[in-house]
């Protein structure tokens, strides 16, 4: 093979991998030792890391020869099926694997976190008895992500898309017994299921607009202008462009997925499934995608500004909202939950002002250090025995009892706030700073509002970040344990444990990730005014090839400011922490806050309860008044009436089976008979079939019979009595005895048949001129047979159309009466005699339409085009 | 004689066998009315072979079906004794188990 196509097909062996690995352990792995299910779950997750960085490591190198990381590795594998657009260009959908800079490093993330999440569970889900399936499911949900991370066009993204999506709800509801959990993967499902609508619609904008599902295409029809065009339904009197509605519809796909407002319900609750598929799912992987699909669209979302400005906002209102929720919460789970919401809403406004780079780079940084966290609230959870989460006001102390979990929780928390020079520190600052160049841009009144709002909001966010971050480790981690004496109701083990290796290794890289991987964002040039995000840090140099953004701004005190303000926002938050929870038990917020907004906080504000008022409860009674509809009308009608009638005759017809023999024996010569009596006398019936001049007569054949044929039917047999069932014969002009006239308009055909004679025969007018197009005037057609010729009249025309005229038409020749066609064909009766072995015969006559004139070569007139038939 | 009259000795065979088999409620006289049918047949294949002689497929499917006639006789009558065995009858009125 071709090394490069091997280099390529490497594309393919990192998806196929934990594809493989998913199918085997889902169908075998209950059979096997949980060695070998070990072995295949997280060794084929480690070659796709190992096959993922040798592919990075080639596109590193390309990038190299063709400059500024302007290459991708391609896998091609074969087109899938093609759909035709509007416009009637045949779209071929490929199933084809990219790799550029974008994928390149998230599919570094998602099997390097991966992996070590899978290595993980097998020190936390090893003693589960689903071992197997959870382990099949996480190989799955790696396949998806991957194909969703590296498909190179809309619809292969989205099939990973979905398929992410499906296992999300495997696992969120893994502990199925529980009614509690399944609910919560049913959530997950149905609220993604809105989102998903959401980007069907934009991916067909795309391809109705661009011509092609191909990212790259899409993206090259933005920047060449082809978005700008005016979407054709106006919506409340505004004409928005084809970009925006189309960023818009992608956009609600992505608060769907990447849990954004008003979608985000279902992340906090997602948290029932087993803490891996949280810290792999819910926080590093799948809840990332929306903003990749931002990224990897960043040329077409760039030029709307509407979609720009709505996309910053909201992300800004989810991380306020979500992390004025996780300040008041209790459960290390759905602090980090809310926390995870609030990132994304980091990540979301740095995409709606335009720097896209940074906005991936806190994805990126992220995954580090928000996988490592679920993983020690995990390592927590896994060492005091708690199940579901664990609340921390039962919890203190336990730096003592697990020193590896501590530190690597310390680090992750200090990256999450911001703390200087970890890599939550680089990423916030770079989306603080896309905020503020906001402001200094341009002057469009949207577009500055939409800066200030986002950049005060995320800084207000970004201190709460910081306070509920330390509030959750001051009170884990700092303290005594408080469910060490046993007092407290439902209090934990009183004994907690450090982690197995299996556990506190990931911990130890993802620590390690979560401080040094901001690195890559790190300004080698300064002052970084007046560049491109590209120009300044190894890594908005190598995202700068597959990713657009916008410049950063000329003035140096606006990125003091930005700076400053991450700063502040850090050390106010985490000095608040320090002076109300360092070493307390109580919750001292609840006390210095009014008691009803501290509840309305807890209570998540109320949304869901929201959301169950105004949409799913409207949609629960509509779901249950169909229900009944269904079993009283489509059950009763379609169901029951049909099962009562053959239940019914069946009674009836069961007595006849009552058992005496002689019943049988009577039934039996009744049927005999029955055969008799039809064998008694033959039957035929006539087929035609024209062969040239001649025409080929045959019946079906029968036992025992004889046959004689009389095909012009003049009383003259001319076959003797013979057992062959056909005859050929020529016809002539003395056998016609009338003529099939044809009437072919255009909504059915007619036929009508005349005699030959001086009768004039007449033709309803329907059958030649539309209803809709006859007069009170007009009167119908007559027809009448002419020795070879058929003679069309319309009596009493005054109007148009032939007048009083006739119109002679030739037998076999076509011909046009009002709107419709006729064509007149010759009518023969061929007579079959036939007898069988009892001496009973039967005569049997059918009239034949010959097809065309027996005689004269003039049925060529058939063989003409019909077009010049007719005009 | 012609073939016509063998015929219609088959036939009025095959007749009695019939009513015999539909009237009667004894089934070994059922079965006996079962052999009469089969052996109207007989005749009908006797009768063609001796106005066809040119080969004697006739006779030779006669005694096929003398053959099976006999096999199916010998199991007929064991499952009538082992009915009589446990009914103390052979009135099909009584066997009437094998209904809907």
């Amino acid at each position: 093979m071709h090394p490069e196509t091997t280099q390529q097909l490497m594309l393919l062996l990192i998806i196929l991998f934990p594809l493989g690995g998913a199918v085997f352990n889902g169908l075998a792995g209950r059979y096997l030792p949980k060695g070998l299910v070990t072995l295949v779950a997280v060794g084929s997750v480690a070659v796709s890391f190992v096959l993922a960085v040798l592919s990075f490591i080639e596109l590193y190198g390309l990038s190299h020869d063709h400059g500024a990381g302007h290459a991708a590795l391609v896998y091609h594998f074969y087109e899938w099926f093609s759909v035709k657009i509007p416009g009637g260009t045949v779209v071929p959908i490929d199933v084809r694997f990219t790799m550029d800079s974008l994928s390149g490093v998230m599919t570094l993330v998602v099997t390097g976190v991966g992996g070590l999440i899978h290595m993980y569970s097998v020190g936390y889900m090893g003693e589960d008895e689903g071992y197997p399936r959870f382990m099949s499911f996480l190989n799955l949900f790696m396949a998806s992500m991957l194909i969703l991370v590296l498909g190179s066009s809309v619809p292969v993204m989205f099939i990973g898309w979905e398929g992410v999506g499906l296992c999300s709800y495997l696992l969120i509801g893994f502990w199925y017994e529980n009614r509690d959990y399944a609910a919560a993967g049913r959530k997950a499902f149905v609220v993604n299921r809105i989102g998903d609508f959401g980007v069907l619609i934009g991916m067909f904008i795309l391809v109705g607009v661009a011509g092609s599902f191909e990212f790259a295409d899409i993206n090259q029809a933005a920047v060449n202008g082809q978005f700008q065009g005016d979407f054709p339904i106006w919506l409340f009197g505004m004409a928005p462009s084809l970009a925006t509605v189309a960023c818009l519809f992608l956009f609600l796909g992505c608060t769907g997925k990447s849990a954004q407002i008003p979608l985000y319900v279902w992340l906090p609750d997602a948290m029932a499934g087993p803490t891996p598929v949280s810290a792999l799912i819910h926080a590093a992987t799948m809840v990332t995608a929306g903003v990749y699909l931002c990224c990897r669209l960043s040329p077409l979302f760039i030029t709307s500004d509407v979609a720009m400005s709505v996309i910053a906002v909201t992300g800004t209102l989810t991380a306020l909202l979500a992390a004025s929720i996780a300040v008041v919460q209790r459960e290390m789970k759905k602090i980090l939950a809310y926390s995870t919401v609030s990132q994304l809403g980091f990540m979301f406004a740095a995409v709606g002002v335009g720097f896209f780079a940074a906005g991936f780079f806190h994805v990126f940084t992220h995954a580090f250090f928000k996988a490592c966290l679920f993983l020690g609230a995990g390592s927590v959870m896994h060492a005091v025995h708690a199940h579901g989460d664990a609340d921390i006001f039962k919890l203190g102390g336990m730096r003592k009892y697990m020193p590896t979990t501590r530190w690597t929780f310390l680090a992750s928390c200090l990256a999450i706030a911001g703390f200087p020079l970890t890599s939550g520190f680089f990423s916030k600052d770079e989306i603080l700073l896309g905020a503020a160049a906001q402001i200094y841009r341009g002057d469009d009144p949207l577009i500055h509002g939409v800066g200030w709002f986002v950049l005060i909001g995320l800084t207000l966010a970004a201190v709460m970040t910081a306070f509920y971050m330390f509030r959750l480790y001051f009170l884990t981690f700092t303290g005594e344990y408080r469910s060490a004496d046993q007092s407290g109701a439902h209090p934990y083990d009183a004994h907690p444990h450090e982690s197995p290796a299996s556990m506190t290794i990931p911990l130890m890289v993802l620590g390690t990730g979560a401080l040094v991987v901001g690195f890559l964002g790190l300004p080698h040039v300064l002052p970084i005014t007046g560049t491109h995000l590209d120009q300044w840090s190894w890594w908005g140099h190598w995202m700068h090839s597959s990713v657009a953004g916008q410049p950063v701004p000329e003035e140096l005190h606006i990125v003091n400011l930005a700076s400053g303000l991450a700063f502040g926002a850090m050390a106010i938050g985490i000095s608040a922490a320090w002076v109300l929870y360092r070493n307390k038990s109580e919750d001292l917020l609840q006390q210095k806050i009014p008691a009803r907004l501290y509840q309305l906080a807890f209570d998540k504000w109320r949304v869901d309860e929201l959301y169950a008022a105004t949409i799913v409860n409207p949609i629960k009674k509509v779901a249950t008044v169909a229900g009944h509809a269904d079993m009283t009308f489509v059950d009763a009608l379609m169901t029951k009436l049909p099962s009562f009638n053959v239940r019914e005759s069946g009674r009836v017809l069961a007595r006849m089976q009552n058992g005496v023999v002689q019943m049988y024996g009577a039934v039996m010569i009744v049927g005999l008979v029955g055969v008799m009596a039809w064998y008694w006398t033959p039957h035929s019936s006539i087929q035609a079939e024209f062969d040239g001049k001649s025409v080929a007569l045959s019946t079906p054949p029968g036992l025992g019979y004889e046959y004689r044929w009389d095909a012009n039917s003049d009383g003259d047999f001319e076959t003797e009595w013979s057992g062959t069932p056909s005859t050929s014969f020529e016809y002539g002009d003395d056998d016609i005895r009338g003529v099939a006239v044809f009437i072919i308009n255009s909504q059915s055909g007619a036929t009508k048949r005349v005699e030959v004679g001086e009768e004039w025969v007449s033709l309803p007018l329907e059958s030649v001129i539309p209803a809709e197009f006859i007069s009170a005037q007009d009167s119908g057609f007559e027809v009448r047979v002419d020795g070879r010729d058929i003679l069309f009249r319309k009596p009493f025309a005054r109007t148009k159309g032939m007048g009083s005229k006739e119109i002679r038409l030739p037998m076999g020749s076509h011909g046009r009466l009002g709107s419709a066609r006729v064509v007149g064909r010759p009518l023969v009766e061929a007579t079959l005699e036939v007898r069988n072995a009892f001496g009973n015969a039967r005569v049997t006559t059918k009239e034949i339409a010959l097809p065309f004139d027996t005689e004269s070569p003039a049925h060529a007139s058939l063989t003409r085009p019909r077009d010049e038939v007719f005009r | 004689m012609g073939i016509g009259t063998y015929l219609a000795l088959a036939s009025v065979l095959f007749g009695i066998g019939a009513a015999g088999f539909l009237v009667r409620r004894n089934m070994l006289i059922q079965l006996m009315s079962i052999e009469l049918m089969l052996n109207s047949v007989n005749v009908v294949l006797l009768a063609f072979n001796r106005a066809h002689p040119g080969n004697h497929d006739g006779q030779l499917f006669a005694f096929f079906v003398i053959a099976v006639a006999a096999a199916e006789l010998v199991i007929g009558l064991s499952i009538l004794i082992a009915y009589y065995r446990i009914k103390k009858t052979l009135d099909t009125d009584d066997a009437t188990l094998l209904k809907y």
